[in-house]
This record gives structure tokens, sequence and C-alpha cells, in this order.
């Protein structure tokens, strides 16, 4: 019985010293256990203690994307799921609703982000994103006006680009597997 | 034969009344718990009942209102929020 108590008494000891984990964090653990990443998405932490911090890669496996690997970086701040997550493409893509910074232009990332939305929902946007750039809503204006103008000539201007060639003067990344 | 009703004995069992979730949208914790940043069940964590009938812990759904993106809107369907009524 002693015994007992004294492991309970350390145990709260250890509690209290333990940093305490913040709201952000326990709801970002519930969102990613929830999540059903696809075929199509990985995820890696490089701190593996940090879960407000992780990158994204998206595989398309149709459209016009298909064949190349995208990276993403996730920053969750502590107002987190108040504040929606900040995601970045870390490469430079010729994309419609992406800028050549990797900004990218979805909706529920911006106004239209809501607490009760989760990570999954952000992860089906970025998927639907390279599965259906959308010219209406466009970060990279050159790119919106191909896709609407000519999507046989969007389609070469992307295949270009994801070979790490240069579109309209402008060189971008090889993301090619 | 007809049967006249006299006397009427309702019962009722009482729990929060929260359709279809059982947990808070914004923080996913039951609402028989509270919400993330306090501690015990039921002390000061009230529930917060909006006019679009939507139910969250009264400490998430005024961190969401505080916060400018939520431009004083329900966290569920984006409708300015007003509030129902709160139980304590
Ligand atoms: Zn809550
Ligand atoms: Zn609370
Ligand atoms: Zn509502």
């Amino acid at each position: 019985m002693i015994k007992i108590w004294s492991i309970k008494k350390d145990n709260s000891a250890a509690e209290k010293k333990k940093p305490k984990v913040s709201a952000a964090q326990i709801r970002v653990q519930k969102d990613l256990t929830e999540l059903a990443l696809p075929d199509t998405m990985q995820m890696s932490f490089p701190d593996e203690a940090d879960l407000l911090n992780f990158n994204l890669s998206i595989t398309p496996d149709e459209g016009f994307y298909r064949g190349g690997v995208f990276r993403f970086t996730f920053n969750i701040n502590n107002n987190y799921p108040h504040d929606p997550p900040k995601v970045r493409c870390s490469q430079k893509i010729y994309h419609p609703n992406i800028d050549l910074e990797g900004n990218v232009c979805l909706n529920i990332l911006r106004e239209d982000w809501k607490p009760v939305l989760n990570l999954n929902s952000v992860l089906v946007g970025l998927q639907y994103l390279f599965l259906e750039p959308n010219a209406d809503d466009p970060l990279n204006k050159d790119a919106a006006e191909d896709l609407r103008t000519n999507r046989k000539n969007f389609e070469y201007n992307v295949k270009q680009s994801m070979r790490g060639k240069d579109v309209k003067g402008i060189n971008f990344d090889n993301v090619l597997m | 034969m007809k049967v006249k009703v006299k006397r009427w004995h309702g019962v009722a069992v009482w729990r929060w009344d929260v359709p279809n979730e059982e947990v808070c949208g914004i923080c996913r914790v039951p609402f028989d718990g509270c919400c993330p940043t306090c501690k015990t069940p039921g002390d000061d964590c009230s529930l917060i009942w909006g006019e679009c009938t939507h139910v969250f812990h009264m400490h998430c759904l005024l961190r969401w209102l505080q916060t400018e993106g939520s431009r004083g809107q329900c966290p569920m369907d984006r409708r300015t929020w007003g509030i129902k009524f709160i139980i304590y």
C-alpha cells in the first residue's frame, strides 16, 4: 500500500512539472487520430514531439498534376482551431491557386475557415486543388488565364513546369518522382 | 370503453439536449467533459446554445468569437451568432 501511494505521489509531481498541453495540441491530436490519409498523401513530422509543425506531400494520381510530388508545410498556432493552419507549398509550381512564393488560395484556409473544420478538411481541400485547379480565384493570374482560355496549352505548361523547365520566362521546380 | 385521463404523470430523464453531436465541434471534447482550458467538468464550463440550435462549450465559443476570422458567426453554419440560452 505504502508503495502504491508513493508511486502515485511521484506521478502527480511529474504531472506538475510537465508543460501543460495546450488546447491546440489536444485538438490536433484528435484531428490526427481521425485522419484517413489516402494513398496519394504522406505526412512527416521533422520533430516527433511537435505535432503543430509538419510536412505533407501530395502525389495526385489523376488530373493535370499526375506524376508530381507536391510538398507543403503546415504550421499550426496555439489558437487552433480558431485560426486555420498556415499552409505553404515549399516548391515553385505552376498552379492557378498557388503563387510563386508558395501561398495557397483555398477558401477554407482563409475566409471560410471555421473551427469545426479539421485537418482532414484541409487535406481534402488541397487534394482537390490538384484535381480541379480553379481559374476563378487565382493567385497566379497567368496560369489561371491559361487554364481558362486554352486547357491544352495549360496542360502542356503544367507538364513543362513539373519537369523543372521555364514557363513564360519563369523557372519552376522539378517535382517529378 | 372510454378512458378519461384524470391525472397525467410525466417522467423525464435529464441530459444535455445535444442533437446528433455528442462532442463540442470546436474542441471535440464530449459535452459531459469540460473544455480543454478547464479542469473539472461542470464547474464553470457552461454550454451555450445559439439561435441556430448549435451548441458549444461557452469557453470555446467565446474564444472563437474573439477571433477576427469569426465575424461573429456560428462555427458550424456561419450564420450570425445569437444566444438562445446558456446552461450553467
Ligand atoms: Zn469545446
Ligand atoms: Zn471551459
Ligand atoms: Zn449554428
